[in-house]
């Protein structure tokens, strides 16, 4: 009996976890501390290609500003998180962990003014891919 | 070094064998072909089909599409391939291994597949990735497939198979790093020299440039020099060289003063070669001199450094040459394919090339003789003021066409969609020395200029896509980047970076290596181990660069030179150009690609009516056939007309007004090609970019609308 009240509540929880996840980046969906260590990283591994503040460099985009948001305006954040995972830092692609890149994200979307909250950003891509990037907020 | 195929070649054969034997069966006429990089060894980039048209262009549909990402050990953002298309098979390179492939050409199924495994060589491999694409050869009896991997080697594949082709070079390979008639330091294996672009086969020649890294920041003076060379396709063996940069008693050696030419590199031809087969004539772009922005160590004029240099099919012997850029400081290279056009001007005609560059001039010659078909006249320029730096006193200036991009920097251009914005933009400009094209670049200082501010430059006008050329019409087609700026500025190498007295750096910031996108990334390169960030140097530990070098803190690039996230300068921000050679008109101009998302909903121009503005990007090459002009946007936009993605757009050839465009997921990174094949015309375009790894599209229509 009590094992199979577990397995009915299974789909219960998932409803909360997915309910209770924030479906845009307008919603916090990091900390002030994780953008903190983000930034940390990213002026080790980022700002020598993508320049002081992530506003662009010789050769490589900004990722800051309206250019950068516009370019990920409709997607999800885990495709950011995947495109940053699978080739960057372009010296060493995959030299950072998936946590370190979660922390860097988290700096990335404090740079674009999006608001942090009291969750951390996870460093599951399949969580990420159901948080919307939105250049506006709806 | 190991080679293998990534799967079996056979059991991919066998598995297609059915398949194949159709495909081959199949015979189409060569204007239905694309059996080179550029269309042909004229590089024209046209093809007279005219299946796919005015009238039907916006029913095109994906008739197949080829994801690279299994080919390398990493997907690749940065696909910049054209494919060729001979007897119904599309021959292609692509992924992070630069693997050649062979696909149906009218269902996209994969052939056959061939990489090789470098190992620290390709690692070392200072042009990584996918590559450019391939050659085709055939003497009627067998076809080869011809391409050179990261690490510099030139292979030659049986175009039916896949397989090496044991006879040629050593067991399928010629190492071009040896019989260069120079010592490639400091090793075989890191020696940095290396090629992207597609090998050219004329008459039983294969023709073989070098690239090298990104050179604004070079570690050395002594760099390696990128001589070119021509193979015998059969064997491999050596038939002739070209010193790019004189020997001693060679013709323009003592254009390098103080002895430069012994020491000084780079000077390669790293984008496309073309041919005229019947004059027997090759026609050379020669890029910059080992140093972009900074020349002290190589006074003179430094041929041939961006020179358009004309040699003998047979011999490698020089036939004439033009110096387009004297004692190069700007990176403008010769960045892209000379077009070959055989023209009528005042009724004379003319066997001409017309050369395409970063500095939005096209210079037009016989290429006979090598005479300009309209002046060229040589004009004072700026002298600047960086320590040890030798200045040419004049550059050449074609008079005619006029200059088709934006090639200097004027308070004209600068944003004036209001007021405010311009005062900003203003503000901006008094930290950079602005001026015509050929401002010289000036030392980085913070309590005086921090750089020269340049367009037309490194990533200026024409790149590596190059330009088309219609030979019905005698009209040349270019995209242009017309809002790429580039701050150039030079600060004082530190010794353990450079043994150059300058190179590319700003004040206020460490002066380190910079890197070019894709080394490092290629699939030699070592996947890196995820320590723990502690055991890698620990949070805090000096910023590095790839080279181990103290990290920058980046440059006023792209990004920083903005206001509000606007661009400084105003649009159009990009162009495609139509330039009629037998009057060097510009016969009509058009923004290219839709208005940035960025643009179109910003708060400070609300309420403004701004047409189209173009796109910003230095990587668009056109296709033409026989009515339409098609490129592909090189941004993705949200609009009202269409979701999320970048267009493939068709222009009216005669008038430049816009006649078509269909949907693509992301911006189109490699030029488009198209071809013919059972009746059906298609499109193949290499797309990549943001979160969508690289793929090739091949669009055609729909049966009702053939």
């Amino acid at each position: 009996m009590k094992l199979r009240l577990l397995v009915a509540m299974i789909p219960l929880a998932v409803f909360t976890f997915w309910a209770q996840t924030p479906k845009s980046v307008w919603d916090g969906v990091y900390t002030d501390e994780q953008s903190k260590r983000g930034e940390t990283i990213a002026k080790e591994e980022c700002v020598r290609c993508h320049g002081q503040g992530l506003s662009g460099g010789e050769e490589a985009p900004p990722l800051a500003g309206a250019g950068f948001v516009a370019n990920w305006n409709g997607l999800t954040v885990g495709d950011l998180y995947e495109r940053i995972r699978i080739s960057m830092p372009t010296d060493a692609p995959g030299r950072l962990t998936k946590q370190e890149n979660a922390d860097v994200l988290a700096y990335m979307l404090n740079l674009n003014k999006y608001p942090a909250g009291k969750t951390e950003l996870d460093r599951q891509v399949e969580v990420l891919k159901q948080i919307k990037f939105e250049a506006e907020k709806h | 070094m190991t080679r293998k195929c990534f799967w079996g070649i056979i059991g991919i054969a066998c598995l297609t064998g059915g398949l194949m034997g159709g495909a081959w069966a199949q015979s189409s006429p060569k204007d239905g072909e694309w059996p080179t990089y550029g269309a042909d060894l004229a590089n024209s980039k046209y093809r007279p089909l005219d299946q796919i048209n005015a009238s039907n262009f916006n029913k095109l549909e994906i008739a197949w599409r080829f994801k690279t990402d299994s080919l390398g050990n990493r997907p690749e953002f940065k696909l910049e391939g054209t494919p060729l298309m001979v007897n119904g098979v599309v021959y292609a390179t692509g992924g992070s291994r630069r693997a050649a492939i062979a696909l149906d050409a009218a269902t996209g199924e994969l052939l056959w597949v061939h990489g090789e495994h470098e190992g620290a060589r390709g690692a070392a491999a200072p042009r990584q990735l996918s590559g450019r694409g391939l050659a085709y050869w055939s003497d009627g009896k067998v076809e080869r497939i011809l391409y050179v991997t990261p690490g510099y080697r030139l292979i030659e594949l049986d175009a039916k198979t896949g397989a090496i082709v044991p006879s040629f070079g050593k067991d399928g390979s010629v190492d071009l790093k040896l019989d260069d008639d120079q010592t490639i330091l400091p090793d075989l294996t890191t020696g940095e020299i290396g090629l992207q672009s597609a090998p050219v086969v004329a008459k039983d020649t294969v023709i073989i440039g070098a690239a090298f890294r990104e050179g604004m920041t070079p570690k050395t003076m002594r760099n390696n020099k990128g001589y070119v060379r021509g193979f015998d396709v059969r064997t491999g063996k050596r038939l002739w060289i070209f010193h790019t940069i004189p020997v001693k008693g060679e013709e323009g050696y003592d254009t390098w003063l103080d002895g430069s030419a012994e020491y000084t590199g780079n000077t390669g031809v790293w984008t496309q070669i073309s041919v005229d087969e019947q004059l027997g004539l090759v026609y050379l772009p020669v890029e910059s001199p080992t140093g972009d922005y900074y020349g002290g160590h190589r006074p003179g004029n430094d041929l041939y450094g961006e020179s358009l240099v004309c040699v003998d099919l047979k011999t490698g012997k020089k036939k004439w040459h033009y110096q387009l850029v004297h004692h190069p400081l700007w990176d403008m290279d010769i960045s892209s394919a000379p077009l070959l056009a055989d023209i009528n001007v005042n009724g004379r005609a003319i066997k001409a090339v017309a050369q395409p560059t970063k500095q939005g001039f096209l210079y037009v010659f016989d290429r006979v003789t090598g005479q300009p078909v309209w002046p060229i006249d040589e004009k004072p320029v700026e002298k600047g003021s960086v320590p040890g730096e030798w200045y040419a006193p004049t550059q050449p200036f074609p008079s005619k066409p006029r200059n088709y991009s934006r090639n200097g920097v004027f308070v004209d251009d600068l944003i004036d969609f209001t007021p405010a914005l311009r005062d900003q933009a203003l503000t901006i400009i008094n930290r950079y020395k602005i001026g015509p094209v050929f401002t010289p670049p000036v030392e980085s200082k913070l309590d005086d200029k921090i750089a020269t501010l340049t367009m037309g430059t490194a990533s200026g006008g024409t790149n590596w896509p190059g330009g088309s050329y219609d030979p019905e019409t005698h009209t040349v087609y270019a995209y242009a980047c017309n809002a790429c700026l580039t701050p150039i500025s030079l600060m004082a190498s530190p010794k353990e970076i450079s043994d150059m007295r300058y190179i590319a750096g700003t004040a206020g910031q460490p002066v380190t290596i910079r890197m070019g996108p894709g080394e490092n990334s290629g699939a030699d390169s070592p996947l890196p181990t995820r320590a723990p960030r502690a055991a890698r140097g620990g949070e805090n530990a000096p910023a590095r660069g790839g080279d181990g070098a103290p990290a920058r803190a980046g440059g006023g690039g792209v990004g920083g030179l903005s206001v509000q996230g606007l661009p400084l300068i105003k649009p159009p921000y990009s162009t495609i150009s139509a330039i009629n050679l037998d009057s060097g008109e510009i016969v009509w101009q058009v923004p290219h690609g839709d208005t940035p998302d960025a643009i179109r909903n910003h708060p400070a121009l609300k309420g403004l009516n701004i047409p189209r503005t173009g796109q910003s990007g230095y990587n668009i090459g056109t296709l033409i056939t026989k009515t339409l002009v098609v490129a592909g946007d090189g941004q993705v936009t949200t609009t009202d007309t269409h979701p999320r993605g970048a267009m493939l757009r068709a222009y009216d050839k005669a008038t430049g007004k816009e006649v078509g465009a269909v949907l693509m997921p992301a911006p189109q990174s490699g030029s488009p090609m198209t071809y013919m094949l059972n009746g059906k015309q298609y499109i193949i375009v290499a797309v990549s970019g943001g979160p969508y790894s690289g793929e090739y599209l091949a669009f055609t229509l729909p049966r009702e609308d053939r």
